[in-house]
């Protein structure tokens, strides 16, 4: 089903962007994403596994691109078109569309960090890459550090009793790794590069940390088991182990002095990204639940004829397009100011995944019985909705940030933008 | 005022690096050809200045202009910008540096100094100006 876009300033290549995303993500990444949802986390990953499909045709594509600009081989999107394709992605497949995006996260630190040695080795590569043999993965969390690592402005986040289980020191003109991260490493288990936090100055708690790229062919870099879990199992997941992993100083481009407004600008963009993604999962599953309603007759009649039915079908519309409106209204303003307001990319964060929940979670009532059976994709849908919730920082730590921010700082100084 | 003696220094200095930068460089083109131009708002003191492909303008008829990209910094950042003595990422998270414009454009403008930092060096010296 097309769904209207109520921008009437869209322009041709704005349309024909989001008309080969949306092929894209109908064709490919959607019979995929089910085929992947079905198998174990160990079959997901394993050679000959579609989701190898789905990398190449989407490296081929050039959607591994999207976040990175023209200069080094990226789309160069602008925010709207960002908020577009990614809607579009996650139409297809949410836990598809986060796999691409940290396929690029080790490019992307290149890119902001600024250093052409960098950039030359980690952002043009990748952005050539055509085979997506080259793949991101972002590793912050920890096993005994979830969204606390994330936790800025909280005591805990710069309190020294609380370690980091990923440490790194500097020895001489290298930095040596030792630790874990969590089984929450997006791209964890089958990535070529991760963009790595790691605790440098453990007398200021997560605040000491560091971001460094590591490759993943280091000596001491090794893998665990890619997690099974509830939702988004078209992601893959899964620990990473240092072991006094060498890598050259020059790879660690963020250090304690302004790590805590680093991790608050990884944190202004994930969160949008968030927001766009879970807008074409709220679609989803109204696409999925009127087209049903359309179609089922219940009582003598179809369930679009039944007023309770058209109240829910409308709620569901307007939230699909409440989301669309608060992510695309977010990149347009954080996407052209650096840094960014966290707190708006956060709103739109906590607010469209709850929404996108919702029409998840309404999808499987309408289709009733028929909503509970594989054989429908909206049980998937909520499946997948319910890990946005906590993905990336879970929505109450989100909140208490945002908030604290808006302490601080609200209302913005208008002359600031 | 950092290393400059006033303002109309600096007017001065920088005038002829972006003049510099356009004539026998290819920063002109590049300019042009991403559609880019760019405001510095500098504090400390205050001063305004403007460029792109065309040249610079300063002051009153820089204000006027409407950049794609607004660079906000104080003149001793600045200073340390074109000594290519600053910490970019840093500078821009701790908010010593903040832009208006397309992030992506502020992410391709920035390779585009760098022509102007590598002459820097060498108006600083014809202006008796500290490189530290």
């Amino acid at each position: 089903m097309d769904y209207f876009d109520a921008n009437v300033h869209l322009t041709e290549e704005d349309l024909a962007l989001k008309e080969a995303a949306h092929k894209f993500a109908k064709e490919v990444m959607r019979p995929i994403a089910k085929t992947l949802d079905e198998m174990t986390p160990e079959q997901a990953i394993a050679e000959g596994s579609p989701l190898w499909t789905f990398m190449r045709k989407a490296y081929e594509q050039g959607y591994h691109r999207i976040l990175l600009p023209e200069h080094v081989g990226g789309m160069g999107l602008s925010p709207l078109q960002t908020a577009i394709i990614l809607e579009e992605l996650a139409w297809g497949s949410f836990g598809l569309s986060v796999e691409l995006l940290v396929a690029s996260f080790a490019a992307l630190g290149a890119v902001y960090s600024n250093d052409d040695d960098l950039i030359q080795e980690f952002a043009i590569p990748f952005c050539e890459c055509t085979d997506g043999s080259l793949r991101g993965c972002w590793g912050g969390t920890e096993p005994d550090h979830g969204s606390d690592f994330i936790a800025i402005g909280d005591p805990s986040f710069y309190s020294p009793a609380v370690r980091s289980q990923c440490r790194a020191r500097r020895d001489g003109d290298e930095w040596v790794i030792s630790g874990q991260k969590s089984s929450w490493v997006s791209g964890g288990t089958v990535s070529s590069h991760c963009l790595l936090h790691v605790q440098i100055d453990p007398s200021k708690g997560f605040s000491g940390c560091g971001v460094c790229i590591v490759p993943m062919d280091l000596p001491g870099v090794s893998k665990g088991k890619p997690l099974n879990k509830i939702g988004q199992r078209d992601l893959n997941q899964g620990e990473i182990f240092f072991d006094g992993v060498r890598i050259p100083a020059r790879y660690m481009f963020v250090e304690p002095d302004f790590y805590e407004p680093i991790l608050d600008m990884f944190l202004t963009n994930a969160n949008l990204w968030m927001s766009m993604a879970s807008t074409g999962l709220a679609r989803a599953a109204f696409d999925e639940a009127f087209s049903y309603c359309k179609e089922r007759v219940q009582g003598g009649r179809l369930l679009m004829e039944h007023p309770s039915i058209q109240q829910r079908i409308f709620t569901m519309f307007a939230r699909v397009e409440t989301c669309r409106a608060l992510s695309r209204a977010v990149a347009d303003l954080n996407m052209n100011l650096s840094p960014g307001f966290v707190e708006y990319s956060i709103a739109a964060k906590t607010t469209t995944t709850q929404l996108c929940l919702e029409n998840a979670h309404d999808a499987i009532q309408l289709l009733g019985g028929n909503g509970l059976s594989r054989e429908y994709p909206v049980e998937k849908f909520y499946r997948d909705a319910r890990a946005t919730l906590i993905e990336d920082g879970n929505n109450e730590i989100l909140a208490r940030h945002g908030g604290q921010v808006l302490f601080q700082t609200y209302p913005r100084n208008p002359a600031a933008l | 005022m950092a290393a400059f003696k006033d303002a109309a220094q600096v007017q001065e200095l920088f005038g002829e690096l972006w003049t510099t930068m356009i004539r026998e460089t290819d920063f002109g083109s590049k300019l042009r050809e991403g559609g880019i131009s760019i405001l510095f708002e500098i504090r400390e003191p205050e001063f305004t200045m403007y460029v792109d492909e065309n040249g610079p303008c300063f002051g009153e008829e820089a204000k006027g202009k409407t950049p794609k990209v607004t660079l906000r910094m104080a003149l001793n950042t600045a200073h340390q910008f074109w000594l290519d003595k600053l910490n970019i990422p840093k500078a821009l998270a701790l908010r010593h540096i903040t832009a208006k414009g397309p992030v992506q454009t502020v992410l391709k403008l920035l390779p585009l100094l760098k022509p102007g930092q590598q002459m820097y060096p060498e108006y600083c010296k014809k202006f008796g100006l500290s490189m530290e």
